[in-house]
């Protein structure tokens, strides 16, 4: 088991980041009304740490025990029949899914489930009917459609299921969903309680950490605890004992956007482009998402770029994110996206040295 | 012609007994007809031939009613209310055009000069020349339908007075016929056994088959018109087997025509097919001669001349499109032409019984709608999507067209572009029948070979045009819209129509214009795998990450999947190795098909 999963604490009481969030939603859960909740926040802040913790708060231990199900769902979608097929992982009084696994069909899945589930209510020890909650992951990938029959459904069967939402951003879920719930913004942990957590680690793994060694993780994960603890396993298989000079490996797909980065700023010509095209190609097979590549690949050019032309980079990146969020293949959009900037690179450096 | 053509087919349907004519070799040139009459059987035939011919000699060239009172009344009746009902006299050309001007002279022929001379040098050398000093006496002439194969050779043939024997293709026995014949005894003989009894007669009796049909001493000359259709690999053996036999054992000059379909018309093996017989020919040490498309001026100029005969009212324009419509085919461009003159007649004639409809229904009947591709006649003219994307992405532009004073608008110097040397892109996608994601793929996958290597600018150009594109394929309509037909066909059409010209106008400084291979995009492949590589992860998710719970997708590939690797590279008790090896397997795989999409599924182009 990876240390990310290993050290994840199981209690509100036990959270290392984000106390006072996991105090209040310990006093909200015990007074029984629980409302629908939203937790948004960036990548690796501890959303899911609190959604299981709250789920473990409300249940017990039953909440643990779960089952993993691959799900074939016949969905009459008015002239024809659907069958979509989901993982679910579920426990007696919740079920976990991941609606935007189901591509553009999802909003089928989001009104069937929460349908089935709320047809067979959960009875618990007393005999007093309770509610089943739905965790649904990746609430902001999901098309606009879903989110207004998640709306509808919501509405439909507050008395018998409670939803609890995860998104990173919450400004791609609609205004009617956010209203809705009660919002819980989980901001990324700051480097000094990243370094605390690894600290933690390494005494209960027994290690010698380096002074500032935890510090340099901290540094280099971006605030994002998971990403902190992953290259801290990475470091310690790399080598035991550290080295306060050692060099914390990078991801691999983030060194191969490196590279592609370095491509377009040596040469900028169709053959150029055409080349990036197969490497962003071989990023994609490996289902790193377009939004991320783009992101981390403007990153790596503007680290090298004069500053009079960061502004119109950025500009371009921005213009053809939100397009390939509206269009049906990314790889147009990345496309563009390089295309336009070896052209204004290329207009510089004719401009700049003759 | 056509008149006994009637009577003919009307007769051979009353005697239905009669056995599919079998390997006589008759001298005429106008096979069909003669062929059919010829083996009637006995007593029913002697009774009725005096008066076919009767009525033939009597009144050439009306076919009279009366004079059929010896055929079925019914059939009268018929034929009087068909020929009334047509409202179009046969009298004076009763006859089929194509019949009627076919090329009766070497000036007359409109095939390529130097292929008429091949195959005249080649005869005459043949036929002149003492037999032992050629390898074979067997040519084989291949070529599309229509543009003139056999009338060469008939030409050639009488032009160097020699006489022409054909094998006359057995009629097809019909369904009925061979009930009919089965019941009553007769054997079934399949065409490719008479031809293969036919090549064995050849080999044995070389003198005495083609004696016997004539005593004339003039030279002969043996064309096979109609190679007999097999269904099969051993039937093509046979086949194959018996035009070798005949091209090595053959004492007097044999011409074997062959016609191709073209290859878009039979996406099958039936090109293949040909290809087949045509080298069990060569290996047999035949030689070949293959003959084009005629040109499209060629077909016109026949087209006038006939025009001039017949005192029709065809406009050069009509002619135009008709020979361009043909493809080649002159045949086919006659037959439109005389049917078009046709309908020119037919308003005529109805304008003068209604003369207050006459100014409309000319002006709709006679001119013809503009665009080729919805002519009321005319082959097929749809092209291949290879075809149509060859064109967007060559670009060819017409370079002598400098001045650009008779536009409305005065453009910028960056926008003008010079005309384009093709149809409407939206019409030429139209015949390719493109499918808007489909093209869009396929420039996408396609267009960077085709920009000079300089022109970066264009290259955005283009790849923004194609993200447009791209956007509007991606335009989720409203649900209420989305049911409806047309507003998502409106969505295509204008998203390929922005990438084609996107395509167009973009690539203003095209890459020196060679060969390239049109590949499939790779990006399709692509989605495949990055799909089923999704599929693996969320499959794995749970039992692999154990963990609690269902992580994204994304985290996974960006975060766990990295470090998993690096993990495993290093030190293996951190995990399950054999799941991590299936992973990179299954990574291997993606990476081979991404080899096989880029070399081996590439369709070729030319560049045109």
């Amino acid at each position: 088991m990876l240390w990310v999963d290993k050290y994840r604490p199981k209690t509100l009481d036990k959270m290392m980041v984000h106390e006072d969030i996991a105090i209040n939603l310990k006093n909200l859960v015990t007074e029984q009304d629980c409302p629908h909740l939203l937790f948004y926040g960036p990548t690796g802040s501890g959303k899911k740490t609190l959604i299981m913790a709250v789920l473990r708060q409300m249940f017990g231990a039953s909440a643990e025990k779960v089952k993993v199900e691959n799900k074939v769902w016949k969905v009459d979608a008015g002239s024809r029949k659907i069958d979509l097929e989901l993982t679910t992982l579920s426990s007696n009084n919740h079920v976990e899914i991941n609606p935007s696994d189901a591509g553009f069909q999802d909003r089928y899945v989001v009104q069937e489930i929460i349908k089935e589930m709320a047809k067979n209510r959960p009875v618990d020890a007393r005999g007093k009917k309770c509610y089943k909650v739905l965790v649904l992951n990746e609430v902001d990938k999901l098309s606009r459609e879903a989110q207004h029959s998640l709306r509808r459904t919501m509405e439909k069967y507050s008395a018998s299921c409670r939803l609890i939402l995860c998104c990173n951003s919450s400004s791609k879920v609609t205004e009617a969903v956010r209203s809705r719930c009660l919002n819980l913004r989980i901001n990324s942990p700051t480097e000094e309680q990243i370094v605390r957590v690894l600290e933690f680690i390494g005494k209960k793994e027994g290690l010698q950490l380096p002074p500032g060694f935890a510090t340099r993780i901290a540094v280099q994960s971006n605030r994002s605890l998971r990403r902190a603890i992953l290259s801290f396993e990475t470091c310690r298989v790399q080598q035991y004992p550290f080295t306060s000079n050692q060099a914390i490996p990078p991801m691999d797909w983030e060194q191969y956007i490196t590279e592609i980065a370095s491509d377009i700023m040596q040469e900028q010509s169709p053959k150029r482009l055409f080349l990036v095209r197969g490497k962003f190609y071989e990023l994609l097979i490996n289902c790193i998402p377009p939004v991320i590549i783009l992101k981390r690949l403007v990153s790596e050019l503007l680290k090298k770029l004069d500053a009079e032309l960061k502004h119109e980079v950025c500009h371009w990146a921005a213009y053809y994110e939100h397009r390939m969020c509206l269009g049906q293949k990314a790889i147009f959009h990345i496309e563009a996206f390089v295309a336009k900037f070896m052209s204004i690179y290329k207009a510089f450096l004719i401009a700049t040295f003759g | 012609m056509r008149r006994r053509d009637v009577v003919v087919a009307l007769s051979s349907s009353e005697d239905d007994g009669i056995p599919p004519p079998s390997k006589t070799k008759t001298k005429t040139k106008t096979k069909t007809k003669t062929r059919q009459t010829q083996p009637r059987s006995t007593s029913r035939r002697n009774s009725k031939k005096p008066r076919l011919q009767q009525h033939q000699h009597q009144h050439p060239p009306m076919f009279n009613a009366v004079n059929c009172d010896a055929l079925d009344k019914d059939f009268s009746d018929a034929f009087m209310e068909f020929q009334q009902g047509a409202g179009y006299r046969w009298s004076n050309n009763g006859e089929l055009w194509v019949e009627k001007y076919k090329p009766k002279s070497l000036e007359e022929l409109i095939v390529h000069k130097k292929k008429v001379e091949e195959i005249k040098i080649w005869l005459k050398e043949r036929l002149t020349l003492s037999k032992e000093e050629f390898r074979t006496l067997a040519l084989v002439v291949r070529g599309p339908a229509g543009v003139g194969k056999s009338a060469t050779i008939q030409i050639i043939a009488s032009h160097l007075g020699a006489r022409l024997c054909e094998w006359n293709t057995p009629t097809p026995t019909l369904w009925q016929e061979h009930i009919h014949n089965s019941t009553s005894g007769k054997q079934y003989t399949s065409k490719l056994d008479e031809f293969e009894i036919f090549v064995e007669t050849i080999r044995k009796y070389p003198s005495l088959s083609f004696s016997c049909s004539s005593g004339s001493s003039s030279p002969c000359v043996l064309l096979i018109d109609d190679v007999p259709l097999t269904n099969g690999r051993s039937a093509l053996g046979r086949l194959c087997n018996s035009l070798h036999v005949l091209a090595r054992s053959t004492v007097i000059p044999t011409v074997i025509i062959i016609t191709d379909y073209s290859k878009a018309e039979s996406a099958d093996d039936r090109s293949h097919y040909f290809d087949v017989l045509q080298s069990a020919l060569e290996s047999a040490g035949a030689s070949k001669v293959t003959f084009n498309p005629l040109t499209i001026n060629s077909i016109k100029k026949t087209l006038s001349r006939i025009c001039e005969e017949e005192q029709c009212h065809v406009t050069s324009e009509q002619i135009d499109k008709i020979a361009k419509a043909s493809g080649g085919d002159v045949r086919h461009a006659i037959t439109t032409l005389q049917f078009l003159s046709l309908r020119l007649g037919h308003t005529v004639s109805s304008s003068l019984i209604n003369p207050t409809m006459s100014c409309s229904k000319e002006d709709s009947e006679v001119n013809l709608p503009d665009d080729g591709c919805c002519l009321p006649f005319g082959r097929d003219e749809t092209i291949s999507l290879f075809h149509a994307l060859g064109k967007f992405l060559h670009n060819k532009r017409d370079a002598s067209v400098t001045a650009f004073e008779n536009n409305v608008f005065t453009l910028r110097k960056r926008f003008t572009r010079l005309p384009l040397m093709m149809a409407t892109p939206e019409k030429v996608l139209d015949q390719a029948h493109g499918q808007a994601r489909v093209v869009t793929d396929f420039l996408h996958e396609n267009v960077l070979e085709f920009l000079s290597n300089d022109a970066i600018d264009d290259a955005w150009t283009v790849a923004s045009y194609l993200s447009d594109a791209d956007n509007l394929l991606g335009i989720a309509l409203p649900w209420s819209m989305s049911r409806k037909y047309e507003a998502e066909s409106i969505v295509q059409s204008v998203a390929a129509s922005v990438a084609v010209r996107g395509v167009l106008f973009g690539n203003s400084h095209p890459a020196i214009s060679r060969w390239h291979s049109i590949r499939k995009p790779q990006l399709w492949m692509i989605e495949h795998s990055a799909l089923r590589n999704k599929f693996e992860m969320v499959r794995h998710r749970i039992e692999g990450y154990n963990a609690l719970k269902l992580a994204d997708v994304c985290i996974m590939a960006t975060e766990y999947k990295p470090t998993l690797k690096w993990i495993e590279h290093n030190v293996t008790e951190y995990f399950d190795s054999h799941r991590m090896v299936e992973e990179n397997e299954c990574r291997m795989e993606g990476l081979d098909e991404m080899d096989w999409t880029s070399c081996g599924k590439s369709d070729d182009i030319e560049d045109w």
